[in-house]
């Protein structure tokens, strides 16, 4: 009958349709089932903690919510992902533009995530589970932030951590939307601190509830560093800092530990781990102190009188002077036709080379100074590690500079401005802890170090320091014994007196910057200097700072110093007491 | 009433019974592989129960003389008409159709038995003397009988339960020989009348129609159905996913699972040598049915195989159809195979009418 063969051929049509929907293109549509049930989930890894010597954590991390893209479960057709990223910038209020930029940069198919936004409230993630079913590929995603005890608490050495920006990007080795340490020992460490994201395979039902495990791979956290820092002495270096912009080193001169590091003034570290907008950022950048700038290696200063250690030292190993040759400080010194000034005026009186150390007499270096002769003086200082990188790693260390003789020779003029610390050399506080660390422990020159081992989060061992010596600085027992005499009664008897604390040894020296006068008043100022190691008998620290446009040494970085060594040598059974 | 003839016994067509049979034991499994979920194995149990009543109600029907049951169309007619205004007035509503009224524990969708009863009466009416000889005035005759139920059935709204009155009348009218050139003129009148349609058909009706003609209008939308069940279909592949990785339909992503597009389910469960099976069973089914209707020698018997026959075909066709995508989507089931008590029972009464005639065919 007709009708039969009609139904007939209906069949025919409908099993051509089976053969082209089940084998042609079957695996497409399976592609595409998958795709419906199956959830790619990350879960991000916490980034590793950076600890103080004590094992006291410096930073910790939070788990805050991220708003994430995933590319291959977006709409595949650009119409309806469109509409969704319309949808998600509509509810979060996030500029459309920067979602569409997001998701062109990263291909189609891809099942890491973008994440688009940091530190979503808890409204937002509210919002975005709302509209899940809505919303395919857009997920609030539970990632790890970074938090800090204060929001300044040594910000330059441990560093931001922040989106990788336009130029890691084109280096390939991050992913758009990734954190990575900026500055300090994050950017340092970046690569072990860094751990590996792990994910999930769920499969979901079409509500989008969850139903089974299907696959998941752990992440891996970053690696934990136990650094050198003491977070107390850290603590209460930029407390004595408050209020003034500088440095301050603190070093152990027995292993070249780095106990604290300040630079002020600071910034606010936490501010990057989301996302700083654009006029915070510019004001941070633009800001005429440079909060960014890490001036205990980034910035070099005029050592001053810090520098007639070095000399003292060169002209009593050279056989240039002996303790006991006197000169008499008149206040004015004449070579040729100009005039070195002390900076005392009417001078000093009669003066030997420890009374010259003590009172920092100028004349008497000028004449120390061209008796050793400027190429020697600049041996020594390259013996004592200036106008080299200190080894730190930090990342912009800069260099300092030691004068070389030019084709013409060593003007007798520069010579004499070199023995003051003034004149074409330049140190960072760093370098001039580490000096100050090689007279404290007699001739060894420890690389600063700052990281003492990394952990795996399995206990196991990455990488671990065991302090390295640099050089040594070769000098009589003697000449060592002297200079640690003079510099205690340069704090006892002189113009580091601002720093004595009873009951305390403490040797330093003062120093004072000379600028090149500007017009403005408190820029004109000169940069004030006091290095210091305590207990002399058997030194434990070696104590920097530097403040700028401070004015004098003695007046402005000794009292600061001070503070410092005492919450070291004083507060620190007061703290333990309290902890325990 | 049930005298048992020993004639009657050896004319039963077991191959019909056995294929209508096996595709219900197909419909209760494939619809307990969907249970995995929250639903439980209810849906199933029904679906068996239900198999039950029906395999009595096809018993009784194949043991009635059909000519007593056509004898006695008006009132069944009538009565389902009366079940159709019910509907109309006190029905429940499900996703926003009214098309079942409540029975206690049961709900009955009176549109479905009603199509059975549209075939009895329209054979009542074209065997009729006054509709004698077949030509112009049967044809002005039986159209009345398609529109009335049609207009109630479309109010509900069931397009598709109400468009399937026209084809099977037609089929009917041609079998018991409609002039071709009348029948053209009629469905040349039909597709005339097709933008009036239009203006009666819901939105969310015209709505389907031209996701139909654009699949990617609203993919979440209307279309969503169209593209899960090709999903659906397509990721069985050639063997099938099995029970357990069927996941299109274990997890829900495919709609109306269990009615309408239970087809999906098995072709993604069991993949294209699975669904070559289960449509040489509804073909050797059909293909029976018309042998049936061609080899009875009496009239109103060969228009009532011939109409029923045709009422499954149609149903079988345009579901298939619209699961695989070569249709739009309009709500009929899949007969024998779709979860619903009303279809089940009216597809096994209209085997049962099968059964009848073939039993009878000598007589």
């Amino acid at each position: 009958m007709a009708i039969g063969l009609a139904v007939t051929a209906a069949f025919v049509v409908i099993v051509g349709q089976l053969w082209y929907l089940q084998v042609l293109e079957g695996g497409r549509f399976l592609d595409a089932s998958d795709r419906n049930r199956i959830r790619i989930r990350p879960i991000a890894a916490p980034r590793g903690i950076l600890f103080d010597r004590h094992g006291v954590p410096l930073v910790d991390n939070r788990p805050a919510f991220t708003l994430s893209l995933i590319p291959r479960e977006l709409p595949r057709d650009p119409a309806s992902r469109d509409a969704v990223l319309g949808r998600v910038a509509a509810l979060l209020r996030i500029p459309y533009q920067e979602l569409q930029d997001a998701v062109a940069r990263v291909q189609a198919d891809s099942f890491p995530p973008v994440r688009v936004r940091r530190g979503l409230t808890l409204e937002d993630v509210a919002k975005v589970e709302e509209w899940r079913l809505e919303l395919p590929g857009v997920i609030a995603e539970v990632e790890p932030k970074r938090v800090y005890p204060t929001s300044r608490f040594a910000a330059h050495l441990l560093g931001y951590v922040r989106e990788a920006n336009e130029d890691q990007l084109r280096q390939g080795r991050y992913r758009r939307g990734e954190m990575v340490g900026q500055s300090g020992l994050e950017r340092l460490l970046d690569e072990h601190l860094r751990g590996q994201d792990g994910g999930e395979r769920i499969e979901v039902d079409a509500m989008g509830r969850p139903v089974r495990l299907i696959q998941q791979s752990e992440p891996h956290s970053g690696a934990q560093v136990v650094t050198t820092v003491d977070g107390r002495i850290q603590e209460a270096a930029e407390r004595a800092m408050a209020g003034h912009a500088g440095a301050v080193v603190v070093m152990d001169p027995r292993n070249g530990d780095l106990l604290a590091m300040v630079s002020t003034p600071a910034f606010e570290i936490d501010r990057f781990t989301g996302t700083i907008d654009r006029s915070a950022w510019l004001r941070l950048v633009q800001d005429p102190h440079f909060p960014l700038l890490n001036r205990a290696v980034q910035s070099q200063y005029a050592p001053a009188s810090i520098f007639k250690i070095l000399v003292a030292a060169a002209a009593l190993q050279e056989g240039s002077l002996t303790p006991a040759d006197r000169t008499e400080c008149t206040g004015e010194f004449h070579l040729g036709t100009a005039t070195f000034k002390d900076w005392k005026e009417g001078g000093h009186g009669t003066v030997d080379l420890q009374r010259a150390i003590v009172q920092s007499c100028n004349i008497f270096f000028y004449q120390a100074g061209l008796k050793v002769g400027g190429v020697t003086l600049a041996r020594y200082a390259r013996a004592f590690g200036f106008g080299a990188p200190t080894g730190i790693e930090l990342q912009g260390e800069k260099y300092g500079l030691v004068p070389r003789p030019d084709r013409r020779g060593w003007p007798a003029g520069e010579t004499v401005n070199l023995s003051i610390g003034q004149g074409a050399v330049l140190v960072t506080p760093t370098q001039v802890a580490r000096f100050m660390a090689t007279v404290a422990n007699g001739g060894v020159l420890w690389r600063p170090r700052l990281v003492q081992r990394i952990e795996r989060s399995d206990g196991s061992l990455v990488y671990s320091d065991a302090g390295q010596v640099n050089g040594h600085v070769e000098l009589s027992p003697v000449v060592w014994e002297f200079l640690r005499r003079s510099l205690w009664a340069a704090v006892n008897d002189g113009t580091g007196a601002a720093a004595r604390i009873p009951g305390l040894d403490i040797a330093g020296k003062t120093g004072t910057a000379q600028i090149i006068a500007k017009s403005k008043a408190t820029l004109g100022q000169d940069h004030a200097w006091f290095a210091a190691f305590a207990p002399v008998k058997n030194p434990e620290v070696v104590v920097v700072v530097l403040v700028e446009h401070g004015g004098k040494g003695g007046g402005v970085a000794a009292p600061i110093a001070r503070k410092i060594l005492n919450a070291i040598f004083f507060e620190r059974v007061a703290a333990i007491e309290v902890r325990g | 009433m049930l005298r048992v003839d020993r004639r009657l016994l050896q004319n039963v067509d077991w191959a019909l019974f056995a294929t209508a049979c096996a595709l219900d034991v197909v419909s209760v499994m494939t619809l307990a592989t969907l249970s995995v979920g929250r639903a439980g194995a209810a849906v199933a149990l029904r679906q068996a129960a239900w198999f039950v009543v029906g395999l009595l109600a096809l018993v009784v029907v194949a043991c009635l003389d059909y000519r007593r049951l056509v004898r006695a169309a008006p009132a069944l007619y009538l009565l389902g008409l009366a079940g159709l205004t019910l509907v109309y007035m006190l029905g429940r509503s499900v996703s926003g159709a009214r098309r079942w009224i409540v029975l206690g524990p049961l709900s009955v969708q009176p549109s479905e038995l009603f199509k059975v009863f549209f075939v009895l009466m329209a054979v009542w009416v074209i065997t009729s003397r006054w509709a004698q000889p077949v030509g112009r005035t049967t044809l002005v005759m039986t159209l009345p009988i398609a529109a009335v139920p049609f207009a109630l059935i479309i109010k509900q709204p069931d397009l598709g339960t109400a468009l399937l009155l026209f084809p099977v009348l037609m089929i009917l009218l041609v079998g018991a020989g409609l002039g071709l050139r009348l029948l053209g003129g009629a469905v040349a009148a039909g597709l005339a009348a097709l933008p009036l349609a239009w203006l009666v058909l819901r939105d969310y009706q015209r709505e389907r129609i031209l996701v139909f003609l654009d699949p990617f209008r609203d993919p979440l939308g209307s279309a969503y159905n169209v593209i899960q069940a090709k999903i659906a279909i397509g990721s069985g592949q050639l063997l099938g996913k099995g029970v357990v990785g069927a996941t299109q339909s274990r997890l829900a992503f495919l709609p109306e699972r269990h009615t309408d597009f239970v087809f999906a389910v098995f072709a993604e469960t069991w993949g294209f040598v699975g669904c070559l099976a289960l449509l040489t069973c509804y073909l050797l089914l059909l293909l029976r049915g018309f042998d049936i209707a061609g080899a009875s020698r009496e009239p109103v018997g060969r228009l009532v195989a011939l109409g029923v026959t045709s009422l499954l075909a149609v149903q079988v066709v345009i579901n298939l159809g619209m699961v695989t995508g070569l249709l739009p989507i309009v709500g009929i089931p899949l007969p024998l195979m779709s979860y619903g008590g009303s279809s089940m029972l009216a597809s096994l009464v209209a085997i049962g009418l099968l059964l009848s005639v073939r039993m009878r065919q000598f007589q």
